[in-house]
C-alpha cells in the first residue's frame, strides 16, 4: 500500500514537473517566435505568399482604427510566418499584409478593394471598420469572387437576406449578441431604471432598439426613462447629461466608440454624473486612465472578448505581449492602449488565427474550398468556441459581461475586469436573417 | 432648487459655457475676415493645432496654465508664418486663391498632427485647481466650465478694450471699413493684416486649449468646431465681433435648449437659423459686408 502511494505521488510529481516545463516550453516557443516582431516596421515577406489585403482607414480622422488593427493581422502573420508559414497548395507559404487605405469613405473602400485584388493580387480581403464601409468591401469583394473576412464591422444587416454574399464571412460579435448580452447581464441585477443615449446614425438606433425589445424579454419590469441620439464627434455632452440627472435613471446605456465614448464618460465624471455606463466601447486604458478609479468603477461592459488567464493561449498571449509592449515597440504601439492585448485587437488575433486555420485546412486560397471549409466550422479558439454558421456566415459565440471594479488584475490607476460573466452562445445566437432562402431549410 | 429648475438653470450654464467657446474660435475667424477679406478655412485647424500644443506642453512635464499661456502663442507664430510666407505672396490673385491655399493649409496641419502626435486620442485632465463643483444657488455645476465662461469674457473685454482704446484697434477698425483708405494714409497695412492673422489664430488656439480637459483630441476635433464657427460668423455678420459674440452665445443655448425640447432636429437648427437670417439680412445680423 504504502509502495503504491509513493508511485503514485511520483507519478503525479513527474506529471507537474512536465506540465510545467511544457508550459514554459510553449510560452518560450511563442516568445521565440515574436522576440523580433516590430508592429511599427513590421517584416514584410516577399515573393510567393498569401496575400491578405487590409481594408481600413489609415489616413484622416479615423486612421487610429487602421493603426489599431494592423498591430493584429501582423501578430498573426509574424507568428505563422516563423513557423514557416501556412500549408497550401502542397507547400508552406508565408503571409504577406498589404494595406488598403478606405479613408471611412464608400467611394474610396471600393477603390482600395479593387487595386487590393486587380494589382496586388491579394488571397483574401479582411476589414473593416464602419458598417456602411464594411459592406462596400464584402460587395467588391463578391463581384470579383474573393473572399471577405468582415473581421471588424458588426451590423447585423451585413448579412441579412439583402446583402449576404457567400464570398464573406463574419467573424466579430453582432449588434444583436452586443445587446442580448447586455439585457441579460441586467437580468438579476437590481437597477431597472434604463436612459438610452447613441449616436445618432443606423447603428446606434439598431443598437438601441435591439436593447429595448431583449430587456423586455429578461426584464419584463424595466423601464426606460429617457432616450436620446447625439451626432457623431459631438463636443458637449453637457446638454444630455443635464437630461440625464433629472430622468431620475440608475444605468445609461450608450454603444457609443471613441472618440465620442471616451467624451461622454469623461464629461458624465466632470459633471458629477457617476451613473453606471452599459456600454461596448468604454474599456480602453486611455479613457479609463483619465477618469480614473473611481470614475471607472461599476462601469458595465460587454465584449466578444475579454482579457484572462482562464486559457493557457491567453496566459502565453498576455505575457508575451506585455513583455514585448514594456521592452520593444516603439510609437504609436508604446502607448498605454498596448499594455495588454485587450477586447477588440485580442479579438482580431483570435479571429485571424481561425481564418489562416482554415485556409490550412482547405489547403488553398482558392475561395470556393474557403467557403466549403469554413462553412459550419468550429473551431476551439482562445476565446472559446466559434462557430461560423452555414446559412448566413454569421459567428455563433460565447460573449462576455464585467462590472469593472478595483483592485483589478491588469491595471492600477483606473477599475478595470475582474470577474466575467460568459453569456453562452445559445442565449445570444443572432437570430435567422429574415427572407433568406439558404437559412428557411 | 427643484431638480427640473435645477436642470434648466444647468442647460442656460451649459448653453453659456459652450456659447464662449464657440465665440473664442468665431472672433479670430470673423477679425480675420473683417480685415483681411479672406475666409481663413484653416482656422479651426489652428484650434486644433492649439489642442495638440497643449497636450504635448502637458506631456513635458508642464501644466495647463503654462499651456494655456504657450500653446496659444506658438500656434499664433505659426500664423504669422503662414500669413507672411504664404498668403500675403498670393494676396495679388485675388481671394479665391486665398481660400484655396487656407484650405491647403487645413490639409497639411490635418496630416501634420497625426505625424507628429499619432491618430491615439489624447486626454487632458481638468486643472486640480478647477476640478470640482461648484454651487450656484443650489445648482452643482463644474468649476472648469465657470472658468472657461469667465476666460472668454476676460478675452472679450481685453478685445474691446484694444479696438475700442488704443490706436492699433482704431486702425483696424478703420481697416475693416476701408483697408484702401488706410494704406493710402499711411499705414503699414501688410504689417497689421499680419498682426490680425496673429491675434485670430490666437484667439484660436486660446479656445483649443481651453476645450482640452473637455474634449479628447484627435485629428478631427477640427471638423465640427469649424463649421460652427463659420455658421456663427454667418449669422453674426462677417467681420463683425458684438455679431459674433451674440450669435455664438444664442448658438450655444440653442443648441442646450435644442437638446433639451427638440433633440431629434437639435443637430440642424443653428443651420436652420442660419438659412432664415440669410434670407431676411444677407449680411448677418451685425454684418456690414456681403
Amino acid at each position: 500500500m504504502k509502495r503504491c502511494f509513493f508511485l503514485l505521488r511520483g507519478v503525479l510529481t513527474l506529471l507537474v514537473l512536465g506540465m510545467l516545463v511544457t508550459s514554459a516550453w510553449a510560452s518560450d516557443a511563442l516568445m521565440d517566435r515574436m522576440a523580433d516582431f516590430d508592429p511599427s516596421n513590421p517584416v514584410v515577406p516577399k515573393g510567393d505568399t498569401i496575400k491578405i489585403g487590409h481594408l481600413n482607414p489609415f489616413s484622416g480622422p479615423a486612421a487610429m482604427n487602421g493603426e489599431l488593427y494592423h498591430i493584429a493581422l501582423h501578430w498573426v502573420a509574424h507568428d505563422l510566418n516563423k513557423q514557416g508559414g501556412v500549408m497550401v497548395d502542397g507547400k508552406l507559404k508565408k503571409i504577406e499584409i498589404i494595406k488598403g487605405d478606405t479613408m471611412s469613405k464608400p467611394i474610396n473602400a471600393k477603390k482600395a478593394a479593387e487595386r487590393l485584388i486587380l494589382g496586388d493580387k491579394v488571397d483574401l480581403l479582411w476589414g473593416s471598420t464602419g458598417s456602411h464601409i464594411s459592406l462596400v468591401c464584402q460587395q467588391t469583394a463578391a463581384k470579383y469572387k474573393k473572399i471577405y473576412v468582415s473581421a471588424l464591422s458588426i451590423s447585423d444587416s451585413l448579412m441579412d437576406a439583402e446583402n449576404f454574399n457567400r464570398y464573406t464571412f463574419h467573424t466579430p460579435w453582432t449588434t444583436s449578441q452586443a445587446a442580448k448580452s447586455l439585457a441579460y447581464f441586467y437580468a438579476k441585477r437590481p437597477e431597472k431604471k434604463f436612459y438610452i443615449l447613441c449616436q445618432d446614425y443606423s447603428f446606434g438606433h439598431a443598437l438601441a432598439e435591439k436593447f429595448k425589445g431583449y430587456l423586455k424579454e429578461f426584464r419584463p419590469d424595466a423601464e426606460i426613462v429617457g432616450e436620446d441620439y447625439h451626432p457623431l464627434f459631438t463636443k458637449d455632452f453637457a446638454p444630455y447629461l443635464e437630461k440625464i440627472k433629472a430622468s431620475g435613471a440608475e444605468v445609461i446605456f450608450s454603444g457609443d466608440w471613441m472618440p465620442d465614448s471616451v467624451n461622454l464618460l469623461k464629461q458624465s465624471r466632470d459633471s458629477g454624473l457617476n451613473l453606471p455606463f452599459a456600454n461596448m466601447y468604454m474599456d480602453d486604458p486611455i479613457t479609463l486612465g483619465v477618469v480614473g478609479v473611481e470614475g471607472s468603477a461599476g462601469l458595465v461592459n460587454a465584449n466578444q472578448y475579454m482579457i484572462n488567464d482562464m486559457d493557457p493561449r491567453t496566459r502565453e498571449l498576455n505575457k508575451v505581449w506585455n513583455h514585448l509592449h514594456d521592452s520593444k515597440w516603439e510609437e504609436p504601439y508604446n502607448s498605454s492602449l498596448y499594455v495588454w492585448p485587450l477586447g477588440v485587437v485580442a479579438s482580431a488575433i483570435n479571429t485571424t488565427y481561425w481564418m489562416m486555420d482554415v485556409v490550412e485546412r482547405a489547403g488553398s486560397t482558392d475561395p470556393e474550398k474557403i467557403i466549403a471549409t469554413w462553412e459550419g466550422d468550429k473551431y476551439n479558439s482562445f476565446a472559446g468556441v466559434l462557430e461560423m454558421r452555414a446559412c448566413d456566415h454569421v459567428t455563433v459565440r460565447d460573449t462576455y459581461v464585467s462590472e469593472f471594479s478595483h483592485p483589478a488584475k491588469w491595471f492600477d490607476n483606473f477599475s478595470y475586469i475582474d470577474k466575467i460573466v460568459t453569456v453562452p452562445s445559445y442565449v445570444v445566437e443572432p437570430p435567422l436573417p429574415e427572407g433568406l432562402d439558404r437559412c428557411k431549410k | 432648487m427643484d431638480a427640473t429648475t435645477a436642470m434648466y438653470v444647468g442647460q442656460i450654464m451649459h448653453g453659456l459655457a459652450y456659447g464662449m467657446l464657440l465665440f473664442l474660435v468665431a472672433s479670430g475667424l470673423t477679425l480675420i475676415f473683417g480685415m483681411m477679406g479672406i475666409l481663413n478655412l484653416a482656422h479651426a485647424s489652428f484650434f486644433m493645432l492649439s489642442a495638440y500644443f497643449c497636450v504635448s506642453v502637458i506631456h513635458m512635464g508642464g501644466n495647463f496654465w503654462l499651456a494655456l499661456l504657450a500653446a496659444p502663442i506658438i500656434t499664433a507664430v505659426i500664423g504669422v508664418m503662414v500669413e507672411r510666407f504664404l498668403l500675403r505672396g498670393i494676396h495679388a490673385s485675388g481671394h479665391i486663391g486665398e481660400l484655396i491655399l487656407t484650405v491647403g493649409v487645413m490639409m497639411v496641419i490635418m496630416e501634420a498632427v497625426q505625424v507628429f502626435w499619432g491618430t491615439d486620442s489624447h486626454m487632458i485632465s481638468v486643472p486640480s485647481a478647477l476640478a470640482g463643483m461648484v454651487n450656484i444657488f443650489g445648482l452643482q455645476y463644474p468649476l472648469y466650465r465657470l472658468f472657461v465662461i469667465f476666460l472668454a469674457l476676460a478675452i472679450l473685454g481685453l478685445l474691446v478694450l484694444f479696438l475700442f482704446k488704443t490706436k492699433m484697434g482704431m486702425i483696424i477698425r478703420a481697416g475693416v471699413s476701408d483697408a484702401e483708405m488706410v494704406e493710402a494714409l499711411g499705414i503699414n497695412m501688410p504689417l497689421v493684416f499680419m498682426m490680425v492673422f496673429a491675434a485670430g489664430t490666437w484667439l484660436a488656439g486660446v479656445a483649443g486649449v481651453a476645450i482640452s480637459p473637455l474634449l479628447s483630441v484627435f485629428p478631427g476635433m477640427a471638423d465640427q468646431m469649424g463649421m460652427d464657427a463659420f455658421v456663427v460668423v454667418v449669422v453674426g455678420g462677417f467681420g463683425s465681433l458684438l455679431g459674433a459674440f451674440v450669435s455664438a452665445l444664442f448658438f450655444g443655448l440653442l443648441n442646450s435648449f435644442g437638446i433639451q425640447f427638440l433633440p431629434r432636429i437639435a443637430p440642424v437648427l443653428m443651420f436652420v437659423f442660419m438659412v432664415l437670417v440669410l434670407s431676411f439680412k444677407p449680411k448677418g445680423l451685425f454684418g456690414e459686408r456681403e
